[in-house]
């Protein structure tokens, strides 16, 4: 029993309690709290620091971009059937409902051990608490060419939604009829199990009605699809068939930009058309480069009651960049969930309040298999004390029986509610 | 009816002994108590709306209509499977009873 549990249990010692509480809550409202990303896990920090603080914790959102763009939803506008605006929602919200100071740049450096944030601009922030929510970086030189291929605008990932996702359906719209489109997937964990599988059906529903000599061919890192396996592998049998090719234990090594040629570990070199090759994934930059990341030097780990780096206190990290508990995806909905622990966790410590021994974390992901139909997976973590990680619940989760449009109404219905959470 | 579920005396008395949230509730002020249950129901918060104030004609089946009381019996539907769903049924099952009280008393109509 910590000393905390003691007073509280014991009525005489309440009026000191309050008394330590007037203190704590001073801390609170003192404390400069600076938030470093704003995509999913970020921009619903910053939100409910503010919401669990009754609005009375200083948040400060350092983002470099003018808007916020959905990786999830973003495959339909490679497909072509949704546009980049449609997924697209501004930041201001955050400012002007819930008085998030907002500064638009990117951090170039952290001092952990002056407590303060260097931005790009050069200025200095100084920090009592750091949220840290950087995504992913894509490990270009991990296939080799990639970086140059990319940068000679042969190569697309797109793996960030923004402007590449639009150049991506271009690269497609451009493809003849009868061309090749391959998509490339590194071995897990990397950002959205799902994703490039979903990116493969939105790819081939375009070319089935535009271009339907056409060829969709997906090499797989992985044993097997990582996400959703029988659900995708039938809807290629049934709605993309002849279309959609899978290979699985294809680990792309290297590409010639010039050649559209695609090396790997094992295989025979693929040609292909349009190449969607995404490289092995780690932490953000800023969390590599601080050192953040101390699991394999790619993911941090975190304590999973308040998301604090082991590596550092006072450094909070959220989403795609942490190192994950067991069957919890990398997914904007995973670290909009993240968000939530981190920030209550936060505000109880800065109040003088013991932390939530037992935080939830859901996750749900809808998959479009055409433009209508989709797919889901769902699960709940609770939180385990004596494994210090968070565990599915046995018997809860699962998976859509097949694709339907209802749920595609309710991925909408997702999308349009978890903007609205985390920036609204 | 839904007095119910908002008497803090019948909480405690629920709460007393029988989980880990038990002696953190007890442990706690209520300012830290609230917090608590805010997160909990902010789990809630991607699919229904942020304190379960969902955006209107988003695709997303509303639940701020629902008092503390209709949400529960909701719930527990779906944790046994009496009422059949998409998310929801698989979702439920993740919480406990008492997990799924808090819920419906944070997000139900006041």
């Amino acid at each position: 029993m910590d000393r905390r549990h003691f007073i509280g249990n014991s009525a005489a010692a309440l009026g000191l309690l309050a008394g330590f509480s007037g203190q704590a809550r001073a801390n609170l409202q003192k404390a400069e709290i600076l938030v470093i990303g704003g995509g999913y896990g970020g921009a619903t920090a910053a939100k409910y620091l503010r919401l669990f603080s009754n609005n009375t914790a200083k948040v400060t959102l350092i983002e470099p971009n003018a808007s916020f763009v959905s990786c999830p939803l973003s495959n339909l506008v490679v497909g072509g059937s949704r546009t980049l605006s449609e997924i697209t929602t501004p930041y201001d919200n955050l400012s002007k409902r819930h008085g998030v100071k907002i500064i638009q740049d990117s951090v170039a450096s952290i001092d952990t051990d002056k407590k303060t944030v260097k931005l790009a601009s050069g200025k200095t922030l100084r920090y009592d608490k750091a949220v840290v929510s950087p995504g992913v970086t894509l490990m270009m030189n991990s296939i080799e060419g990639l970086a140059q291929a990319n940068k000679a605008g042969v190569t697309l990932q797109a793996w960030k939604a923004g402007p590449e996702t639009v150049a991506l359906h271009k690269q497609l719209a451009s493809m003849r009829d009868g061309g090749t489109f391959a998509i490339s997937i590194p071995e897990a964990p990397y950002r959205c199990p799902p994703g490039p599988y979903e990116r493969a059906c939105q790819v081939a529903n375009y070319l089935k009605q535009n271009k339907p000599k056409s060829k969709v061919l997906i090499l797989d890192a992985n044993q097997d699809v990582t996400s959703k396996g029988a659900l995708f592998k039938k809807v290629w049998a049934e709605q993309y068939a002849g279309m959609i090719e899978y290979l699985p234990k294809y680990n792309v090594t290297a590409v010639d930009a010039k050649t559209k040629t695609v090396k790997f570990e094992v295989q025979d070199d693929i040609k292909a058309d349009v190449l969607n090759l995404l490289p092995a994934m780690s932490a953000g930059e800023i969390a590599v480069k601080t050192g953040l990341a101390n699991a394999n030097g790619r993911w941090v780990n975190v304590n999973f009651l308040n998301f604090e780096s082991t590596a550092q206190k006072d450094i909070h990290v959220l989403g795609d960049s942490i190192q994950i508990a067991p069957a919890m995806p990398k997914s904007g909905h995973m670290a909009n969930q993240h968000a939530k622990v981190a920030a209550a966790a936060i505000v109880a410590e800065l109040s003088g309040w013991e932390i939530n021994p037992a935080p939830v974390l859901t996750n749900t992901c809808y998959s479009f298999v055409n433009e209508k139909e989709v797919v889901h997976v769902a699960s709940v973590h609770q939180y385990n004390a004596a494994e210090k990680t968070f565990k599915t619940v046995p018997g809860s989760g699962g998976l859509s029986p097949a694709p339907s449009t209802l749920e595609g109404v309710y991925a909408w219905g997702w999308a349009h509610n978890i903007w609205a959470d985390s920036l609204g | 009816m839904r007095a119910k579920y908002l008497k803090p005396a019948i909480l405690a008395t629920i709460y007393i002994g029988l989980s880990q949230w038990s002696t953190f509730a007890l442990a706690q002020n209520a300012d830290a108590s609230n917090l608590y249950k805010r997160g909990l129901a902010a789990t809630c918060a991607n699919c229904h709306g942020t304190d379960g104030k969902g955006v209107v004609d988003g695709g997303m089946p509303l639940i701020n209509g629902l008092t503390s009381e209709q949400m529960l019996t909701q719930l527990k539907a779906f944790k046994s499977g009496a009422r059949e769903g998409t998310i929801m049924p698989q979702l439920a099952k993740g919480y406990s009873d008492e997990q799924l009280e808090i819920i419906a008393n944070q997000l139900g109509k006041k």
